[in-house]
Protein backbone atom coordinates (compact mmCIF):
# COMPACT_ATOMS: atom_id res chain seq x y z
CA UNK A 1 0.00 0.00 0.00
CA UNK A 2 1.12 3.49 -0.58
CA UNK A 3 4.03 2.76 -2.87
CA UNK A 4 3.89 1.49 -6.37
CA UNK A 5 6.75 -0.70 -7.48
CA UNK A 6 7.60 -1.84 -10.95
CA UNK A 7 8.29 -5.52 -10.58
CA UNK A 8 10.45 -5.98 -13.67
CA UNK A 9 13.24 -4.04 -11.94
CA UNK A 10 13.97 -6.93 -9.56
CA UNK A 11 17.48 -8.05 -10.35
CA UNK A 12 19.46 -9.41 -7.42
CA UNK A 13 23.17 -9.78 -8.01
CA UNK A 14 24.78 -13.20 -8.04
CA UNK A 15 25.79 -14.91 -4.81
CA UNK A 16 29.53 -15.49 -4.82
CA UNK A 17 31.80 -17.05 -2.24
CA UNK A 18 35.02 -15.14 -1.64
CA UNK A 19 37.83 -16.51 -3.84
CA UNK A 20 39.30 -18.65 -1.04
CA UNK A 21 35.84 -19.58 0.30
CA UNK A 22 35.72 -23.06 -1.14
CA UNK A 23 39.20 -23.84 0.12
CA UNK A 24 38.22 -22.79 3.64
CA UNK A 25 35.02 -24.85 3.52
CA UNK A 26 36.91 -27.92 2.33
CA UNK A 27 39.52 -27.36 5.03
CA UNK A 28 36.70 -27.24 7.61
CA UNK A 29 35.28 -30.48 6.27
CA UNK A 30 38.77 -31.94 6.49
CA UNK A 31 39.03 -30.96 10.16
CA UNK A 32 35.67 -32.61 10.81
CA UNK A 33 36.60 -35.81 9.02
CA UNK A 34 39.98 -35.96 10.76
CA UNK A 35 38.31 -35.52 14.16
CA UNK A 36 35.81 -38.23 13.31
CA UNK A 37 38.49 -40.72 12.26
CA UNK A 38 40.80 -39.87 15.15
CA UNK A 39 37.80 -40.13 17.47
CA UNK A 40 37.03 -43.64 16.33
CA UNK A 41 40.59 -44.63 17.13
CA UNK A 42 40.55 -42.99 20.58
CA UNK A 43 37.10 -43.36 22.10
CA UNK A 44 34.19 -44.68 20.05
CA UNK A 45 31.51 -43.97 22.62
CA UNK A 46 32.62 -40.39 22.92
CA UNK A 47 32.87 -39.72 19.20
CA UNK A 48 29.35 -41.07 18.62
CA UNK A 49 27.99 -38.62 21.19
CA UNK A 50 29.85 -35.81 19.45
CA UNK A 51 28.50 -36.94 16.07
CA UNK A 52 24.92 -37.14 17.33
CA UNK A 53 25.07 -33.63 18.83
CA UNK A 54 26.21 -32.13 15.55
CA UNK A 55 24.00 -34.27 13.36
CA UNK A 56 20.96 -33.12 15.29
CA UNK A 57 22.10 -29.48 15.25
CA UNK A 58 22.45 -29.34 11.48
CA UNK A 59 19.52 -31.55 10.51
CA UNK A 60 17.37 -29.22 12.62
CA UNK A 61 18.67 -26.24 10.65
CA UNK A 62 17.99 -27.97 7.34
CA UNK A 63 14.43 -29.01 8.13
CA UNK A 64 13.94 -25.69 9.96
CA UNK A 65 14.54 -23.86 6.69
CA UNK A 66 11.80 -25.93 5.07
CA UNK A 67 9.51 -25.28 8.04
CA UNK A 68 9.97 -21.51 7.70
CA UNK A 69 9.30 -21.70 3.97
CA UNK A 70 6.18 -23.78 4.54
CA UNK A 71 4.62 -21.37 7.05
CA UNK A 72 5.09 -18.52 4.59
CA UNK A 73 3.16 -20.42 1.89
CA UNK A 74 0.53 -21.77 4.26
CA UNK A 75 -0.24 -18.26 5.53
CA UNK A 76 -0.02 -16.59 2.10
CA UNK A 77 2.66 -14.30 3.51
CA UNK A 78 3.79 -11.47 1.30
CA UNK A 79 6.41 -9.72 3.43
CA UNK A 80 8.81 -12.66 3.42
CA UNK A 81 9.02 -13.29 -0.32
CA UNK A 82 12.39 -11.56 -0.69
CA UNK A 83 14.05 -13.57 2.08
CA UNK A 84 12.44 -16.89 1.20
CA UNK A 85 15.38 -18.04 -0.90
CA UNK A 86 17.52 -17.93 2.23
CA UNK A 87 15.27 -20.37 4.07
CA UNK A 88 14.94 -22.50 0.93
CA UNK A 89 18.71 -22.70 0.62
CA UNK A 90 18.97 -24.41 4.00
CA UNK A 91 17.07 -27.40 2.64
CA UNK A 92 20.00 -28.06 0.29
CA UNK A 93 21.57 -29.83 3.28
CA UNK A 94 18.74 -32.41 3.51
CA UNK A 95 20.46 -35.05 1.34
CA UNK A 96 23.36 -34.97 3.81
CA UNK A 97 20.83 -35.37 6.65
CA UNK A 98 19.64 -38.53 4.92
CA UNK A 99 23.13 -40.02 4.59
CA UNK A 100 24.13 -38.83 8.05
CA UNK A 101 21.06 -40.55 9.46
CA UNK A 102 22.03 -43.82 7.85
CA UNK A 103 25.50 -43.42 9.40
CA UNK A 104 23.90 -42.89 12.78
CA UNK A 105 22.09 -46.22 12.47
CA UNK A 106 25.51 -47.85 12.74
CA UNK A 107 26.17 -46.39 16.19
CA UNK A 108 24.77 -49.48 17.86
CA UNK A 109 24.81 -49.66 21.61
CA UNK A 110 27.57 -47.04 21.83
CA UNK A 111 24.78 -44.48 21.98
CA UNK A 112 21.54 -46.29 22.69
CA UNK A 113 21.27 -48.87 25.43
CA UNK A 114 18.11 -50.25 23.85
CA UNK A 115 20.20 -51.51 20.94
CA UNK A 116 22.12 -53.81 23.30
CA UNK A 117 20.31 -57.18 23.38
CA UNK A 118 21.78 -58.23 26.72
CA UNK A 119 20.71 -55.02 28.42
CA UNK A 120 17.19 -55.22 26.99
CA UNK A 121 16.80 -58.88 28.00
CA UNK A 122 17.49 -58.01 31.64
CA UNK A 123 15.45 -54.81 31.76
CA UNK A 124 11.66 -55.00 32.11
CA UNK A 125 11.14 -51.36 31.06
CA UNK A 126 13.25 -51.63 27.92
CA UNK A 127 11.60 -54.93 27.08
CA UNK A 128 8.24 -53.21 27.30
CA UNK A 129 9.42 -50.48 24.93
CA UNK A 130 11.14 -52.83 22.50
CA UNK A 131 8.18 -52.87 20.10
CA UNK A 132 9.05 -49.26 19.27
CA UNK A 133 12.70 -49.02 20.25
CA UNK A 134 14.42 -51.58 18.04
CA UNK A 135 16.91 -51.25 15.22
CA UNK A 136 14.58 -52.31 12.41
CA UNK A 137 11.72 -49.96 13.23
CA UNK A 138 14.13 -47.14 14.02
CA UNK A 139 15.75 -47.54 10.60
CA UNK A 140 12.32 -47.48 8.95
CA UNK A 141 11.39 -44.30 10.84
CA UNK A 142 14.68 -42.61 10.02
CA UNK A 143 14.35 -43.33 6.30
CA UNK A 144 10.66 -42.40 6.31
CA UNK A 145 11.05 -39.10 8.16
CA UNK A 146 14.06 -37.76 6.30
CA UNK A 147 12.64 -39.20 3.08
CA UNK A 148 9.42 -37.24 3.61
CA UNK A 149 11.35 -34.05 4.34
CA UNK A 150 13.36 -34.55 1.17
CA UNK A 151 10.18 -35.16 -0.82
CA UNK A 152 8.48 -32.01 0.44
CA UNK A 153 11.65 -29.95 -0.01
CA UNK A 154 11.96 -31.13 -3.58
CA UNK A 155 8.32 -30.20 -4.25
CA UNK A 156 8.04 -26.91 -2.37
CA UNK A 157 11.47 -25.49 -3.21
CA UNK A 158 11.25 -26.95 -6.71
CA UNK A 159 7.98 -25.13 -7.38
CA UNK A 160 9.52 -21.89 -6.19
CA UNK A 161 12.48 -22.35 -8.52
CA UNK A 162 10.20 -23.30 -11.41
CA UNK A 163 8.33 -20.04 -10.87
CA UNK A 164 11.61 -18.16 -11.28
CA UNK A 165 11.73 -19.54 -14.82
CA UNK A 166 8.16 -19.12 -16.07
CA UNK A 167 6.59 -16.68 -13.58
CA UNK A 168 3.41 -18.74 -13.55
CA UNK A 169 0.98 -18.02 -10.73
CA UNK A 170 -0.12 -21.67 -10.54
CA UNK A 171 3.04 -22.56 -8.59
CA UNK A 172 2.01 -20.21 -5.78
CA UNK A 173 -1.36 -21.93 -5.51
CA UNK A 174 0.20 -25.39 -5.65
CA UNK A 175 2.59 -24.63 -2.81
CA UNK A 176 -0.20 -23.91 -0.30
CA UNK A 177 -1.67 -27.43 0.12
CA UNK A 178 1.84 -28.90 -0.09
CA UNK A 179 3.01 -26.65 2.71
CA UNK A 180 0.02 -27.42 4.91
CA UNK A 181 0.61 -31.13 4.38
CA UNK A 182 4.27 -30.68 5.22
CA UNK A 183 3.50 -28.78 8.43
CA UNK A 184 1.36 -31.69 9.64
CA UNK A 185 4.01 -34.22 8.66
CA UNK A 186 6.71 -32.08 10.24
CA UNK A 187 4.93 -31.79 13.59
CA UNK A 188 4.72 -35.55 13.93
CA UNK A 189 7.96 -36.60 12.28
CA UNK A 190 10.22 -34.07 13.97
CA UNK A 191 8.76 -34.90 17.40
CA UNK A 192 9.43 -38.60 16.90
CA UNK A 193 12.80 -37.81 15.30
CA UNK A 194 13.86 -36.02 18.49
CA UNK A 195 12.40 -38.79 20.66
CA UNK A 196 14.34 -41.41 18.68
CA UNK A 197 17.63 -39.56 18.57
CA UNK A 198 17.79 -37.66 21.84
CA UNK A 199 15.16 -38.75 24.34
CA UNK A 200 15.88 -42.45 23.90
CA UNK A 201 19.51 -41.88 24.93
CA UNK A 202 18.12 -42.49 28.39
CA UNK A 203 15.38 -44.89 27.37
CA UNK A 204 13.98 -45.16 30.90
CA UNK A 205 13.17 -41.49 30.99
CA UNK A 206 10.32 -39.78 29.17
CA UNK A 207 8.86 -36.33 28.75
CA UNK A 208 5.78 -35.66 26.65
CA UNK A 209 6.89 -32.12 25.85
CA UNK A 210 10.29 -33.21 24.56
CA UNK A 211 9.48 -32.86 20.87
CA UNK A 212 8.23 -29.31 21.36
CA UNK A 213 11.36 -28.48 23.32
CA UNK A 214 13.52 -29.61 20.41
CA UNK A 215 11.29 -27.74 17.97
CA UNK A 216 11.74 -24.53 19.98
CA UNK A 217 15.51 -24.87 19.63
CA UNK A 218 15.12 -25.69 15.95
CA UNK A 219 13.16 -22.57 15.14
CA UNK A 220 15.28 -20.28 17.29
CA UNK A 221 18.48 -21.43 15.61
CA UNK A 222 16.90 -21.43 12.13
CA UNK A 223 15.89 -17.79 12.50
CA UNK A 224 19.32 -16.86 13.86
CA UNK A 225 21.00 -18.49 10.87
CA UNK A 226 18.59 -16.84 8.43
CA UNK A 227 19.31 -13.41 9.90
CA UNK A 228 23.06 -13.99 9.59
CA UNK A 229 22.71 -15.12 5.97
CA UNK A 230 20.42 -12.20 5.12
CA UNK A 231 22.86 -9.74 6.68
CA UNK A 232 25.74 -11.34 4.78
CA UNK A 233 23.96 -10.91 1.45
CA UNK A 234 22.98 -7.35 2.35
CA UNK A 235 26.51 -6.50 3.46
CA UNK A 236 27.87 -7.69 0.13
CA UNK A 237 25.44 -5.41 -1.67
CA UNK A 238 23.88 -8.23 -3.69
CA UNK A 239 20.32 -7.51 -2.66
CA UNK A 240 20.17 -3.73 -2.22
CA UNK A 241 16.55 -2.63 -2.06
CA UNK A 242 15.40 -6.28 -2.06
CA UNK A 243 16.36 -7.53 1.40
CA UNK A 244 16.21 -4.49 3.63
CA UNK A 245 16.37 -3.45 7.26
CA UNK A 246 12.60 -4.00 7.35
CA UNK A 247 12.93 -7.71 6.56
CA UNK A 248 15.75 -8.16 9.05
CA UNK A 249 13.70 -6.30 11.65
CA UNK A 250 10.77 -8.69 11.25
CA UNK A 251 13.03 -11.73 11.33
CA UNK A 252 14.54 -10.39 14.55
CA UNK A 253 11.07 -9.93 16.03
CA UNK A 254 10.36 -13.53 15.09
CA UNK A 255 13.64 -14.54 16.75
CA UNK A 256 12.77 -12.71 19.94
CA UNK A 257 9.34 -14.32 20.04
CA UNK A 258 10.79 -17.80 19.70
CA UNK A 259 13.49 -17.05 22.26
CA UNK A 260 10.65 -16.53 24.71
CA UNK A 261 8.92 -19.63 23.33
CA UNK A 262 12.02 -21.74 24.02
CA UNK A 263 12.18 -20.50 27.62
CA UNK A 264 8.46 -21.11 28.03
CA UNK A 265 8.71 -24.72 26.86
CA UNK A 266 11.95 -25.40 28.74
CA UNK A 267 10.40 -24.10 31.93
CA UNK A 268 7.15 -26.01 31.36
CA UNK A 269 9.12 -29.22 31.11
CA UNK A 270 11.21 -28.42 34.17
CA UNK A 271 8.44 -27.16 36.45
CA UNK A 272 6.11 -30.12 36.03
CA UNK A 273 8.90 -32.61 36.67
CA UNK A 274 10.18 -30.59 39.63
CA UNK A 275 6.71 -30.24 41.14
CA UNK A 276 5.60 -33.85 40.75
CA UNK A 277 8.98 -35.04 42.01
CA UNK A 278 8.73 -38.58 40.61
CA UNK A 279 12.13 -40.33 40.67
CA UNK A 280 11.73 -41.78 37.17
CA UNK A 281 11.32 -38.23 35.80
CA UNK A 282 13.60 -36.19 38.05
CA UNK A 283 16.60 -38.31 37.08
CA UNK A 284 16.92 -36.17 33.95
CA UNK A 285 17.41 -32.97 35.93
CA UNK A 286 19.38 -34.74 38.65
CA UNK A 287 22.00 -35.69 36.07
CA UNK A 288 22.08 -32.11 34.89
CA UNK A 289 22.51 -30.46 38.29
CA UNK A 290 25.75 -32.04 39.54
CA UNK A 291 29.39 -32.21 38.59
CA UNK A 292 29.55 -29.07 36.48
CA UNK A 293 26.26 -29.71 34.72
CA UNK A 294 24.45 -27.21 36.95
CA UNK A 295 26.63 -24.47 35.50
CA UNK A 296 25.71 -25.57 31.98
CA UNK A 297 22.00 -25.62 32.90
CA UNK A 298 22.25 -22.09 34.32
CA UNK A 299 24.22 -20.92 31.27
CA UNK A 300 21.30 -22.10 29.12
CA UNK A 301 18.83 -20.06 31.15
CA UNK A 302 20.98 -16.94 31.04
CA UNK A 303 22.47 -17.05 27.55
CA UNK A 304 19.75 -18.80 25.59
CA UNK A 305 16.94 -16.75 27.10
CA UNK A 306 17.74 -13.79 29.37
CA UNK A 307 20.56 -12.18 27.39
CA UNK A 308 19.02 -12.55 23.90
CA UNK A 309 15.63 -11.48 25.26
CA UNK A 310 16.99 -8.23 26.68
CA UNK A 311 19.38 -7.72 23.76
CA UNK A 312 16.54 -7.99 21.22
CA UNK A 313 14.11 -5.78 23.11
CA UNK A 314 14.82 -2.25 21.77
CA UNK A 315 13.83 -1.32 18.26
CA UNK A 316 17.33 -0.18 17.31
CA UNK A 317 18.72 -3.59 18.35
CA UNK A 318 16.67 -5.29 15.65
CA UNK A 319 17.80 -2.79 13.02
CA UNK A 320 21.52 -2.69 13.77
CA UNK A 321 23.41 -5.40 11.83
CA UNK A 322 26.47 -5.51 14.11
CA UNK A 323 24.37 -5.97 17.22
CA UNK A 324 22.16 -8.58 15.55
CA UNK A 325 25.18 -10.59 14.39
CA UNK A 326 26.41 -10.86 17.98
CA UNK A 327 22.99 -11.97 19.26
CA UNK A 328 22.49 -14.51 16.47
CA UNK A 329 25.95 -16.00 16.99
CA UNK A 330 25.24 -16.26 20.71
CA UNK A 331 21.97 -18.07 20.01
CA UNK A 332 23.61 -20.51 17.61
CA UNK A 333 26.36 -21.26 20.12
CA UNK A 334 23.76 -21.76 22.84
CA UNK A 335 21.77 -24.09 20.58
CA UNK A 336 24.93 -26.22 20.39
CA UNK A 337 25.30 -26.01 24.18
CA UNK A 338 21.63 -27.01 24.52
CA UNK A 339 22.19 -30.16 22.47
CA UNK A 340 25.43 -30.83 24.35
CA UNK A 341 23.38 -30.54 27.54
CA UNK A 342 20.83 -33.03 26.18
CA UNK A 343 23.35 -35.56 24.84
CA UNK A 344 26.53 -35.53 26.93
CA UNK A 345 25.15 -36.27 30.41
CA UNK A 346 24.36 -39.69 28.93
CA UNK A 347 28.05 -40.05 28.17
CA UNK A 348 29.09 -38.91 31.63
CA UNK A 349 26.86 -37.32 34.20
CA UNK A 350 29.63 -37.49 36.81
CA UNK A 351 31.26 -34.40 35.40
CA UNK A 352 30.78 -32.15 32.42
CA UNK A 353 33.59 -32.59 29.92
CA UNK A 354 34.50 -30.09 27.25
CA UNK A 355 33.27 -31.61 23.96
CA UNK A 356 36.56 -31.29 22.09
CA UNK A 357 35.54 -33.90 19.51
CA UNK A 358 32.13 -32.24 19.34
CA UNK A 359 33.74 -28.95 18.34
CA UNK A 360 35.98 -30.64 15.76
CA UNK A 361 33.05 -32.42 14.17
CA UNK A 362 31.02 -29.20 14.40
CA UNK A 363 33.60 -27.45 12.23
CA UNK A 364 33.30 -30.25 9.69
CA UNK A 365 29.52 -30.20 9.67
CA UNK A 366 29.51 -26.40 9.43
CA UNK A 367 31.79 -26.57 6.41
CA UNK A 368 29.54 -29.11 4.73
CA UNK A 369 26.38 -27.17 5.65
CA UNK A 370 27.72 -23.86 4.31
CA UNK A 371 29.02 -25.65 1.21
CA UNK A 372 25.55 -26.97 0.32
CA UNK A 373 23.74 -23.77 1.30
CA UNK A 374 26.04 -21.39 -0.56
CA UNK A 375 26.08 -23.81 -3.50
CA UNK A 376 22.29 -23.49 -3.69
CA UNK A 377 22.37 -19.71 -3.40
CA UNK A 378 25.05 -19.37 -6.06
CA UNK A 379 23.06 -21.55 -8.47
CA UNK A 380 19.74 -19.71 -8.18
CA UNK A 381 18.43 -16.15 -7.92
CA UNK A 382 18.93 -14.69 -4.44
CA UNK A 383 15.31 -13.54 -4.49
CA UNK A 384 12.25 -15.29 -6.01
CA UNK A 385 12.17 -12.68 -8.74
CA UNK A 386 8.86 -13.64 -10.33
CA UNK A 387 6.76 -14.42 -7.28
CA UNK A 388 3.35 -12.74 -7.73
CA UNK A 389 3.49 -11.31 -4.20
CA UNK A 390 6.91 -9.73 -4.56
CA UNK A 391 5.54 -6.18 -4.62
CA UNK A 392 4.33 -6.69 -1.04
CA UNK A 393 7.81 -7.65 0.04
CA UNK A 394 9.48 -4.85 -1.92
CA UNK A 395 7.40 -2.21 -0.16
CA UNK A 396 7.51 -4.00 3.18
CA UNK A 397 7.65 -1.49 5.97
CA UNK A 398 7.70 -1.98 9.74
CA UNK A 399 5.62 0.65 11.46
CA UNK A 400 6.91 1.91 14.77
CA UNK B 1 -10.87 14.40 28.00
CA UNK B 2 -9.15 16.13 25.18
CA UNK B 3 -9.86 19.78 24.64
CA UNK B 4 -11.94 20.77 21.62
CA UNK B 5 -10.12 22.95 19.12
CA UNK B 6 -11.06 24.89 16.04
CA UNK B 7 -9.11 24.32 12.86
CA UNK B 8 -9.03 23.62 9.15
CA UNK B 9 -9.34 20.27 7.37
CA UNK B 10 -8.27 19.46 3.82
CA UNK B 11 -9.86 16.43 2.21
CA UNK B 12 -8.43 14.07 -0.42
CA UNK B 13 -9.84 10.92 -1.98
CA UNK B 14 -6.51 9.26 -2.79
CA UNK B 15 -4.14 7.82 -0.18
CA UNK B 16 -1.09 8.33 -2.41
CA UNK B 17 -1.83 12.03 -2.75
CA UNK B 18 -2.49 12.68 0.90
CA UNK B 19 0.77 10.93 1.74
CA UNK B 20 2.62 13.35 -0.54
CA UNK B 21 0.68 16.32 0.82
CA UNK B 22 1.42 15.32 4.41
CA UNK B 23 5.14 15.09 3.68
CA UNK B 24 5.09 18.54 2.07
CA UNK B 25 3.19 19.96 5.01
CA UNK B 26 5.76 18.51 7.41
CA UNK B 27 8.59 19.97 5.32
CA UNK B 28 6.85 23.37 5.33
CA UNK B 29 7.28 23.43 9.11
CA UNK B 30 3.85 22.33 10.32
CA UNK B 31 4.13 20.46 13.61
CA UNK B 32 0.76 19.72 15.16
CA UNK B 33 -1.31 18.64 12.20
CA UNK B 34 -2.75 15.16 11.95
CA UNK B 35 -3.99 12.78 9.27
CA UNK B 36 -7.42 11.17 9.52
CA UNK B 37 -7.75 8.07 7.36
CA UNK B 38 -10.22 5.18 7.20
CA UNK B 39 -7.40 2.60 7.27
CA UNK B 40 -3.70 2.61 8.15
CA UNK B 41 -1.72 4.26 5.36
CA UNK B 42 1.83 2.92 5.26
CA UNK B 43 4.47 5.57 5.70
CA UNK B 44 2.01 8.07 7.21
CA UNK B 45 3.87 8.29 10.54
CA UNK B 46 6.99 9.51 8.78
CA UNK B 47 5.02 11.76 6.44
CA UNK B 48 3.21 13.52 9.28
CA UNK B 49 6.42 13.56 11.30
CA UNK B 50 5.01 11.65 14.27
CA UNK B 51 7.75 10.60 16.64
CA UNK B 52 7.84 7.11 18.13
CA UNK B 53 5.37 6.77 20.95
CA UNK B 54 6.51 6.42 24.53
CA UNK B 55 4.26 3.42 25.16
CA UNK B 56 7.05 0.80 24.92
CA UNK B 57 8.83 2.40 27.87
CA UNK B 58 5.62 2.41 29.91
CA UNK B 59 5.14 -1.27 29.03
CA UNK B 60 8.68 -2.12 30.09
CA UNK B 61 8.56 -0.32 33.43
CA UNK B 62 5.08 -1.70 34.19
CA UNK B 63 6.24 -5.20 33.29
CA UNK B 64 9.27 -5.06 35.55
CA UNK B 65 7.13 -3.64 38.37
CA UNK B 66 4.53 -6.38 37.89
CA UNK B 67 7.23 -9.02 37.91
CA UNK B 68 8.68 -7.81 41.23
CA UNK B 69 5.30 -7.27 42.86
CA UNK B 70 4.01 -10.67 41.73
CA UNK B 71 7.02 -12.47 43.13
CA UNK B 72 6.92 -10.49 46.36
CA UNK B 73 3.19 -11.11 46.80
CA UNK B 74 3.71 -14.87 46.61
CA UNK B 75 6.75 -14.74 48.87
CA UNK B 76 4.77 -12.84 51.49
CA UNK B 77 1.72 -15.10 51.25
CA UNK B 78 3.51 -18.46 51.18
CA UNK B 79 6.55 -17.84 53.34
CA UNK B 80 5.68 -14.99 55.71
CA UNK B 81 1.98 -14.50 56.37
CA UNK B 82 0.72 -18.11 56.20
CA UNK B 83 3.49 -20.64 55.55
CA UNK B 84 2.22 -23.97 54.20
CA UNK B 85 4.47 -26.94 53.62
CA UNK B 86 3.81 -28.23 50.08
CA UNK B 87 5.43 -31.57 49.35
CA UNK B 88 8.37 -30.80 51.62
CA UNK B 89 9.59 -28.08 49.28
CA UNK B 90 11.04 -24.84 50.65
CA UNK B 91 8.47 -22.20 51.61
CA UNK B 92 9.93 -19.83 49.05
CA UNK B 93 10.22 -22.07 45.97
CA UNK B 94 10.85 -19.90 42.95
CA UNK B 95 9.88 -22.47 40.25
CA UNK B 96 6.40 -22.77 41.73
CA UNK B 97 5.99 -18.98 41.69
CA UNK B 98 7.12 -18.35 38.11
CA UNK B 99 3.73 -18.90 36.37
CA UNK B 100 1.92 -16.39 38.60
CA UNK B 101 4.83 -13.96 38.38
CA UNK B 102 4.69 -14.26 34.60
CA UNK B 103 0.93 -13.63 34.50
CA UNK B 104 1.15 -10.57 36.74
CA UNK B 105 3.99 -9.22 34.61
CA UNK B 106 1.79 -9.54 31.53
CA UNK B 107 -1.26 -8.11 33.32
CA UNK B 108 0.62 -5.01 34.48
CA UNK B 109 2.34 -4.51 31.14
CA UNK B 110 -0.92 -4.88 29.18
CA UNK B 111 -3.12 -2.70 31.40
CA UNK B 112 -0.57 0.09 31.68
CA UNK B 113 0.07 -0.01 27.91
CA UNK B 114 -3.61 0.42 27.15
CA UNK B 115 -3.88 3.13 29.81
CA UNK B 116 -0.87 4.97 28.38
CA UNK B 117 -2.31 4.64 24.88
CA UNK B 118 -5.56 6.28 26.03
CA UNK B 119 -3.66 9.04 27.80
CA UNK B 120 -1.27 9.82 24.93
CA UNK B 121 -4.06 9.79 22.35
CA UNK B 122 -6.21 12.14 24.40
CA UNK B 123 -8.94 9.53 24.68
CA UNK B 124 -11.75 9.23 25.43
CA UNK B 125 -12.87 11.94 23.06
CA UNK B 126 -16.61 11.56 23.08
CA UNK B 127 -18.65 12.44 20.02
CA UNK B 128 -16.52 15.03 18.20
CA UNK B 129 -18.29 16.93 15.40
CA UNK B 130 -18.01 15.13 12.09
CA UNK B 131 -15.60 16.63 9.55
CA UNK B 132 -16.87 14.42 6.76
CA UNK B 133 -18.70 11.09 7.15
CA UNK B 134 -16.69 9.64 4.24
CA UNK B 135 -13.51 9.76 6.34
CA UNK B 136 -14.54 6.39 7.72
CA UNK B 137 -14.86 4.79 4.31
CA UNK B 138 -12.96 6.26 1.37
CA UNK B 139 -11.71 9.78 2.01
CA UNK B 140 -8.62 11.11 3.75
CA UNK B 141 -8.10 14.35 5.65
CA UNK B 142 -5.27 16.47 6.96
CA UNK B 143 -6.38 18.29 10.08
CA UNK B 144 -4.64 21.48 11.21
CA UNK B 145 -5.70 22.60 14.72
CA UNK B 146 -5.63 26.21 15.84
CA UNK B 147 -2.58 25.82 18.07
CA UNK B 148 -0.42 25.02 15.05
CA UNK B 149 2.81 27.01 14.76
CA UNK B 150 2.03 30.33 13.00
CA UNK B 151 -1.62 29.40 12.55
CA UNK B 152 -4.02 31.57 10.62
CA UNK B 153 -7.15 30.25 8.96
CA UNK B 154 -6.51 31.95 5.62
CA UNK B 155 -2.90 30.86 5.40
CA UNK B 156 -3.68 27.23 6.19
CA UNK B 157 -6.61 27.18 3.77
CA UNK B 158 -4.46 28.55 0.99
CA UNK B 159 -1.70 26.06 1.73
CA UNK B 160 -4.09 23.08 1.76
CA UNK B 161 -5.49 24.16 -1.61
CA UNK B 162 -2.00 24.56 -2.97
CA UNK B 163 -1.27 20.98 -1.85
CA UNK B 164 -4.20 19.83 -3.94
CA UNK B 165 -6.93 19.28 -1.37
CA UNK B 166 -10.21 18.52 -3.12
CA UNK B 167 -12.16 20.26 -0.40
CA UNK B 168 -11.15 22.56 2.47
CA UNK B 169 -13.38 22.86 5.52
CA UNK B 170 -13.29 25.23 8.48
CA UNK B 171 -14.32 23.61 11.72
CA UNK B 172 -15.42 25.61 14.76
CA UNK B 173 -14.49 22.71 16.99
CA UNK B 174 -13.19 19.16 16.62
Amino acid sequence: MGHSVTVDKVEPKKFELPSNGKVILFAMMGVGLATLLAGFAIDQKRVWHAYLTNYFFFSSLAVGGLFFTAIQHATNAGWSVNIRRVSESMTAFLPVVFIGGLVLLASGSQLYMWLDHDVVANDAILKGKSAYLNLGFWAVRMVLFVGLWLFFAKKIVGHSLAQDQDGDEKWTHKMVPLSIAFLLVFALSYSLFSVDLLMSLDAHWFSTIFGVYCFAGLFQSTLAFMILMTLYCRGKGWVTGLMTTEHTHDLAKFLKGFTVFWAYIAFSQFMLIWYANLPEETIFYLHRSHGGWMEVSMALLVFKFVVPFVALMPRWAKRTPKHLIMVCLLILVMQFVDLYWLVYPNYSHEHATFPLMGVGIFIGFLGLFLFTVTGFLAKHNLVPVRDPRIHESLSHHVTY
Amino acid sequence: MAKRQSGVAGIWSDDEKILEAAAKMRDAGYKKFDAITPFPVHGMEEAVGIKRSGIPYVTFVAGVTGCCLGLYMQYWMSAVSWPINVGGKPMFSIPAFIPVTFEITILFAALFSVGAMFFLNGLPKVDPPIIDPDLTSHKFALWVPDDEVGYSVEKVEAFLKELGAEEVKRMAEY
